[in-house]
């Protein structure tokens, strides 16, 4: 396991340099007209070599390189040159990620609890009424584009209950609607993919040996069923917690919520370069190790797991 | 500019919908709280280095200037209770507002506003080091500052700002500026306080703690992405003129679409409506009443025709070259224009107030009683429409006769279009099918080319990649010259200097010599004025252009108060809450033309006035 550990450990890092180096140059090679603003036509070219100057932009991309990967191993991400110019990233972040990994978090429990009494709902009575039912539901949640039903959702929620439409941290109340929102994209693959690996395991051999022994449903359902179609759900889970981080790009613009969602596409369309490479860090860091952690995961739940053996599940 | 106009948040709706505010009646008038919702956050709000109206309203409610515009487009002393220019015109002294405080974010006084904090404002913007985007604006006229911002000179007493005592402000310029009054109105004239910059450092104007406050608002609260709050400022040297107690804005990344409903639901003081609602709205006979036109801004936008072509081969750069250069085949487009066809996609209701004739907009400025659009050959160009189909056609015979054999038929014509503007993408199509309707397809070929939001103008007008386009361009100072500038050599708008046979025996084209003896005239006014309207009636009447709008415009539904707060051209006075007031129910759109007619014989009345004080 510790070998393992290592090995992936220096893979990731090997990946993440990758990552950094290729997203820092590509991001050079974006027009420098957009570092200009509202009056890029009206400014001399004194001014924009001034601008260009102050962004560190006039180095050779070699040093501007270096200079990046010596402030990162200070432990420094820099300082915003557009998105917020001059101030520290790491204060701009830490605004931000307590919002996201609030909501994320609260999301993801309420999909796992809800999308899991769902999954189970529908493979229980699959073929009937409820798993119709509820096929009807996950259909719908992938099928219509989020932006309509959760701005639905907001105008005609807030009308008919009086939750609040814009968020306040300080009235719980409203941060009902955005919780729910966040989680109904949740529910619906939860409950889907639980279903799936569900009767998958119900047409298994063992099933029917165990129901032959005279094992009640109820007990094949907890002890074998649904320990067994989590395992491939559970894969996912250390990341989906990691990157609760990354917010909610639509419920969060929706509902005024000053998280993470978007901020790196805002980042890069304003070529905010220091703000582009430490989201950038941040998410391939937690990509990485959710990838890492739902290897282990899985062979905590299935014993069959060796990552050793196999050099690992993927 | 495509940033102003895509960011327009609806924090700006004040702006937008109500510029203006001096205050009217000396008596406090009650008023409540502004509440709106915004889709742009703040960058910053280091109003000596920001070139972003949003940005720049933060300093404009707190921070005063030396003078100010009133709600009539007069301009009135503010920080500067008088000033006196020498004869020559080149020195400027203005006497600084005794007893007026800065404050902290949360109210405390700091020190004293003087002199020298327009020194040390100017100090800082000059060095290149803090990148000020309107640097340009104060070293274009003041002595010596461009040599100073380009390292020529290292002594800043070599720079002509100085501060001859506590409350005495001395500017020297490089040459006589006619207009440098109304430059002080604007971010880069306004003060700073030296020991707060030097104790913040690079911190200045990141926050809301890291800024010092003279003006009608004190910016008391900012989560960026979450809120702003702007309290009054009851120190404030013209506090009785101020009546909005706090101003609130909640940011929503989607409030463009959600403002008409939380207006509606009473949550926000105004919204501005959606093209595609507002028939809707124009409908309801509740909501028609809550519904108005907003104002408009003094963005001109124009078609230009490109000679200097830079498009792909397959639209035939070389035959448009040919063509353009034909004044009939460009007059022929230039009278086949139907702008009011073309408007209705962003206006449906009420077009022909957004149709510019002229390139300078009308009341942007005035002389001797006399808008600059009535001067010499321009009164002809703005009281006429220029779609005319017979002339039209007309020209197109002509054009066909004397291009015939030198140009291949239909003369493509490249239009670009920025696929993230829904009416530009419909209005595109209206010109495309109404323009080679009425010429012939046998004689133009519009070819409509989307391209993304993402470096449109890199990609289009900039790089010359286009044969026909919509362009616009606002003005940084309150004098024709400032709308000359697209049009001048060394520009990138439409290189009219490159249009064959306009060149004169010096070597300037015609427009070139003609702008240059206009801005060589900084004495007489009223002929400095009758030279540029001379000018530009030239450029519209040779068609190296084809004025078409205004800008700002579309619909509100707004409890402010419109025609009190201040009405400027340029600077930023136009972007205060001073002087408005929350309504208690929204102004309907007949409410709203019976109070601009008012404001328009008041303002007349007043420009007539202050044509007959400068007489005297």
């Amino acid at each position: 396991m510790l070998k393992y550990s290592l090995r992936r450990l220096l893979h990731s890092l090997v990946t993440l340099f990758m990552v950094l180096t290729l997203v820092f140059l590509l991001m050079r090679l974006l027009p420098v007209e957009g570092y200009y603003g509202e009056r890029a036509d009206k400014l001399t070219p004194a001014q924009k070599e001034a601008i260009l100057r102050k962004m560190g932009l006039l180095d050779p991309w070699y040093v501007q390189l270096r200079n990046f990967y010596l402030q990162l191993l200070r432990g420094d991400l820099g300082v915003s040159v557009i998105y917020r110019a001059n101030v520290p990233v790491k204060e701009i972040l830490a605004a931000k990620i307590p919002y996201s990994v609030a909501f994320g978090l609260g999301a993801l429990v309420l999909s796992l609890v809800a999308g899991l009494a769902m999954g189970i709902h529908m493979a229980q009575n699959k073929g009937l009424f409820w798993d119709k039912f509820w096929t009807w539901y996950v259909v719908f949640i992938n099928a219509v584009p989020g932006a309509v039903y959760l701005l639905f959702i907001q105008l005609y929620g807030t009308s008919i209950t009086g939750l609040p439409m814009l968020f306040d941290r300080y009235n719980v109340r409203s941060w009902i609607l955005p919780l729910v929102s966040m989680s109904l994209s949740g529910i619906a693959a939860n409950a889907m993919w639980l279903r799936r690996f569900m009767v998958d395991e119900l047409n298994k051999d063992y099933i029917r040996l165990a129901r032959a022994k005279g094992m009640s449903s109820r007990a094949i359902m907890v002890k074998h069923v649904l320990r067994n179609a989590f395992v491939p759900l559970a894969n996912y889970l250390p990341a989906s917690i990691l990157f609760t981080i990354s917010g909610s790009i639509y419920v969060e613009s929706l509902y005024s919520i000053p998280g993470m969602g978007g901020l790196l596409v805002t980042a890069i369309s304003r070529q905010d370069n220091p703000l582009v490479q430490a989201l950038v860090l941040i998410y391939s860091s937690l990509g990485i190790l959710g990838l890492f952690l739902g290897d282990v995961l899985m062979a905590i739940l299935d014993p069959r797991i060796r990552l050793e053996k196999q050099g690992g599940a993927r | 500019m495509r940033l102003a106009r895509r960011v327009l948040p609806v924090l700006l709706l004040g702006a937008l919908v109500l510029t203006g505010c001096k205050g009217a009646g000396p008596a406090p008038r009650k008023s409540g709280d502004v509440v709106g919702i915004y889709s742009g956050e703040l960058t910053t709000i280091n109003y000596l280095v920001t070139a972003t109206t949003a940005e720049q309203s933060v300093a404009a409610n707190c921070i005063d200037c030396l003078v100010e515009y009133d709600n009539l487009g007069i301009l009135r002393p503010a920080l500067a209770t008088s000033w006196e220019v020498s004869p020559d015109g080149l020195t400027w002294t203005f006497h600084i507002r005794k007893g007026v405080k800065w404050l902290t974010y949360q109210g405390k006084e700091y020190a004293e506003v003087t002199a020298q904090d327009w020194v040390d404002a100017a100090k800082y913007i000059l060095n290149p080091k803090n990148a000020s985007q309107t640097a340009d604006i104060v070293y274009r006229v003041i002595k010596n500052a461009e040599k100073y911002f380009n390292g020529e000179i290292t002594d800043f007493n070599e720079v002509g700002v100085k501060a001859k005592d506590k409350y005495t402000l001395v500017y020297t310029l490089e040459k006589p500026v006619p207009y440098f009054l109304s430059m002080l109105t604007y971010c880069p004239f306004m003060p700073v306080n030296g020991k707060f910059l030097q104790e913040v450092g690079d911190k200045f104007g990141t926050d809301n703690e890291y800024l010092l406050y003279n003006g009608c608002y004190i910016f008391s609260v900012w989560e960026p992405h979450n809120q702003q709050v702007f309290v009054k400022n009851e120190k404030y040297w013209d506090a009785k003129n101020v009546h909005i107690p706090r101003l609130i804005f909640k940011f929503n990344q989607e409030a463009a679409t959600l403002a008409p409903e939380l207006f509606l639901r009473g949550e926000i003081t105004g919204a501005g409506i959606p093209t595609d609602a507002l028939d809707e709205w124009m409908k309801d006979p509740q909501k028609s009443k809550m519904v108005r036109p907003a104002e408009t801004s003094f963005y001109t936008y124009f078609y230009a025709f490109n000679f200097n072509p830079k498009f792909p081969a397959e639209y035939e750069p070389e035959n448009w070259k040919i063509a353009v250069n034909n004044l009939n085949f460009r007059k022929a487009i230039f009278h086949a224009l139907d702008r009011r066809a073309a408007l209705l996609t962003t206006d449906p209701y009420y077009p022909e107030r957004m149709i510019n004739n002229t390139i300078t907009p009308k009341n942007f400025a005035a002389y001797g009683g006399k808008d600059f659009t009535q001067i010499g050959e321009l009164a002809e160009i703005s009281n006429r429409d220029s779609f005319n189909p017979e002339l039209a056609l007309q020209y197109r015979d002509k054009a066909k006769q004397e291009l015939a054999g030198k140009v291949k038929f239909p003369v493509k014509v490249m239009m670009p279009y920025n696929t993230g503007s829904t009416s530009w993408t419909n209005r595109v199509q209206v010109v495309e099918q109404q323009l080679e309707n009425l010429l012939g397809k046998d004689f133009i070929d519009i070819i409509p080319v989307g391209f993304p939001p993402t470096g449109f103008l890199n990609a289009t007008r900039r790089a010359g990649n286009y044969a026909l386009m919509e362009c616009n361009w606002g003005p940084d100072y309150a004098d024709p010259e400032t709308y000359t500038d697209p049009f001048y050599p060394g520009s990138n708008y439409n290189w009219p200097e490159m249009a064959e046979g306009y060149l004169e025996p010096n070597g300037k084209t015609k427009y070139q010599n003609m702008v240059d003896e206009a801005k060589a005239e900084v004495i007489d006014i009223g002929r400095r004025y009758e030279l540029f309207a001379k000018a530009e009636a030239f450029l519209i009447n040779e068609a190296f252009v084809i004025p078409y709008s205004v800008g700002g415009g579309g619909y509100v539904a707004t409890k402010l108060e419109p025609f009190t707060s201040p009405y400027a051209p340029f600077g930023v006075s136009s972007l205060k809450y001073k002087g408005q007031v929350v309504l208690d129910k929204p102004m309907s759109t007949e409410e709203y033309k019976a109070a601009y007619e008012k404001w328009l014989k008041d303002r007349e009345a007043a420009l007539q006035q202050e044509a007959a004080k400068a007489k005297k």
